[in-house]
């Protein structure tokens, strides 16, 4: 028990106290809870925390969990509305054209097609938590851009669910069209009942863990929350998504605010767990014989994301600057594209997905934020009439 | 909400408000879920802020009592309020086409019909404190009031009138 309880709390610590390192120079936490995985795992040198990263299994599958739920708590369809057709648009250009770009990159690597739709979404979706965090410390918020990044975020959260819905069913293994069809059914059956249950049944189950003291709330929304992601991964779907539709059901509810305040603390710490987990899958060895395909996915999505900004400054008549803003912002990559290389894992899909996305997420979370910090900068790249701005206001 | 403040939602983080000031730039706040508030000063036609200040929930509480004048009032200002407890007290201007125009605080029935005292009369001839109920209100007249906030509007109504415009 002692050996355990090492490794864990020197898990917790080493992430921690790395990701600390990055917080001085302006570094987002998810990539450096990962490299003290990697670091302190035991395909590097030196001291190593935990020997196999089974043993760390349900601790991190509770921060996938977490992660998951916390997002369906969040999730609201009225920020949507209340953003109009324009912001749904900016989304539905953002993720066409990275998404889409991902899947063409997945297709291309050549890996196999189950591969491939793992790479669309790894490569396609940004990370909410790195990119928000990034607008609230470069000082953005007041920027008319900023609502748009946000909207866009709040466009692929969306997106998210339903890839995950449809993701686990494309991952698993079945064996020729009529037993695929009844996975899918099954899964699509299960997601039904959840959203019918988030729909009709919110109230009940609210009333179910509604205790008027923090803790009974607490100790009954993590149950609910393990529960239904247990059910999911048993059913077929992946946990991700029973954790996500958890969170939709308890959204609706009267406690909705304070569980959205009880679980921040208990997300914290075993999201970076599940990190730190993930780096511990991974040889640097490795990362360095996919370095060409992360080399191409960071070039092809740092032009992707430039080209979304662009087209989305013309959808809103702004300028070289803010369209710049827009494209290097939403560029972070962080929780969700591990959270896909997992389920990949998972999945037994190729095992280069690990250290590709390993080392795609690595580079831009590092160029991320310094690129998004310079932006001002790199607008000046931009030619003036591709966001229909005429040369003399460029210059002006 | 005012007309002057444009309230945004933003998703994930909490609410916006921009109010443009007087000269084409304009303040944002930024309040967070978390109780922090951004104060951000944008130039006219800037992309970027000229200046930015994070407070906790309890400083832009005390920002805001100093902004709406809970310390220091200028001269300058022509209604203002001020609540302390219950109490209300306020600061009202009669306009000619006001109902207590050209009228006595006697023959109004200040106190009987809305409960509240006149305890000030500024006008350009001088102040006078405490006025006699036979005084005669006239058009441009500043009145401090007293009395409790429910009965401000009927105040309002009886004395100043509707307002204009």
């Amino acid at each position: 028990m002692g050996e355990t309880l090492v490794a864990v709390g020197g898990a917790f610590l080493a992430s921690g106290l790395l990701a600390r390192l990055g917080r001085r120079i302006g570094l987002p936490t998810i990539p450096f809870f990962m490299v003290a995985g990697i670091l302190f795992g035991p395909a590097t040198p030196g001291l190593v925390l935990v020997e196999d990263p089974e043993d760390l299994e349900l601790l991190a599958a509770l921060g996938l969990v977490l992660l998951l739920f916390h997002l369906g708590l969040e999730f609201s369809l009225d920020d949507l509305i209340g953003g109009g057709r324009k912001l749904l648009g900016a989304g539905a250009v953002y993720l066409v054209l990275n998404v889409g770009g991902g899947l063409a990159l997945g297709f291309g690597l050549g890996w196999g097609t189950r591969e491939a739709f793992v790479i669309a979404g790894a490569v396609g979706i940004s990370s909410s938590a790195i990119v928000t965090k990034l607008l609230v410390e470069l000082r953005r918020l007041a920027n008319p851009e900023s609502r748009l990044i946000l909207g866009i975020i709040v466009v692929e959260d969306i997106f998210l669910a339903l890839y995950l819905a449809i993701l686990q069913p494309v991952l698993g293994e079945s064996e020729g069209l009529g037993e695929a069809g009844l996975e899918f059914g099954r899964a699509f059956a299960f997601l039904l009942l959840l959203a019918a249950i988030a729909r009709w049944g919110a109230r009940w189950v609210g009333k179910l863990v509604d205790a008027s003291d923090d803790e009974l709330l607490t100790v009954c929304f993590v149950g609910v929350a393990l529960l239904a992601a247990g059910v999911a991964e048993e059913v077929g779907v992946s946990d991700a998504i029973g954790a996500f539709m958890a969170g939709l059901i308890l959204a609706e509810s009267a406690a909705h605010d304070r569980i959205e305040r009880l679980v921040l603390p208990l997300r914290d710490a075993f999201a970076a767990l599940f990190f730190f987990a993930f780096g511990l899958t991974i040889d640097p060895g490795d990362v360095g014989s996919v370095a060409l395909p992360v080399a191409i996915a960071v070039v092809v999505s740092l032009l992707l994301n430039l080209a979304a900004g662009i087209l989305v400054a013309r959808m809103h008549d702004y300028r070289r600057g803010p369209a710049a803003n827009v494209g290097l912002t939403i560029l972070g990559r962080g929780e969700f594209s591990l959270i896909l290389a997992t389920l990949a894992a998972a999945a037994g899909l190729d095992d280069r997905i690990g250290p590709f996305v390993a080392g795609y997420v690595l580079v831009l979370a590092l160029a991320g934020p310094l690129l998004a910090s310079r932006s001002a900068a790199i607008a000046h790249w931009i030619p003036p009439r591709l966001v229909g701005e005429t040369a003399s206001a460029a210059r002006a | 909400m005012s007309n002057e403040i444009e309230e945004q939602e933003l998703p994930g983080i909490g609410r916006r408000y921009r109010l443009a000031g007087r000269d084409g730039g304009s303040a944002v706040v930024v309040i967070h879920h978390s109780g922090r508030r951004d104060l951000y000063v944008m130039a006219p036609d800037a992309d970027a802020p000229q200046a930015t200040l994070t407070l906790t929930d309890r400083q832009a509480r005390t920002l805001g009592a100093v902004l709406s004048g809970a310390y220091f009032t200028p001269a300058v200002v022509e209604e203002m309020e001020a609540v302390i407890g219950d109490i209300l007290i306020d600061w009202v201007t009669l306009r000619p086409d006001s109902p207590g125009a050209d009228r006595s605080i006697a023959e109004l029935e200040v106190r009987r019909r809305t409960r509240m005292t006149v305890v000030a009369v500024a006008r350009d001839a001088g102040t006078i404190i405490a006025p006699e109920p036979t005084e005669v209100l006239r058009a441009g007249d500043r009145l401090v009031v007293v009395g409790r906030r429910e009965d401000l509007a009927s105040f309002t109504r009886h004395v100043i009138g509707a307002a204009s415009g």
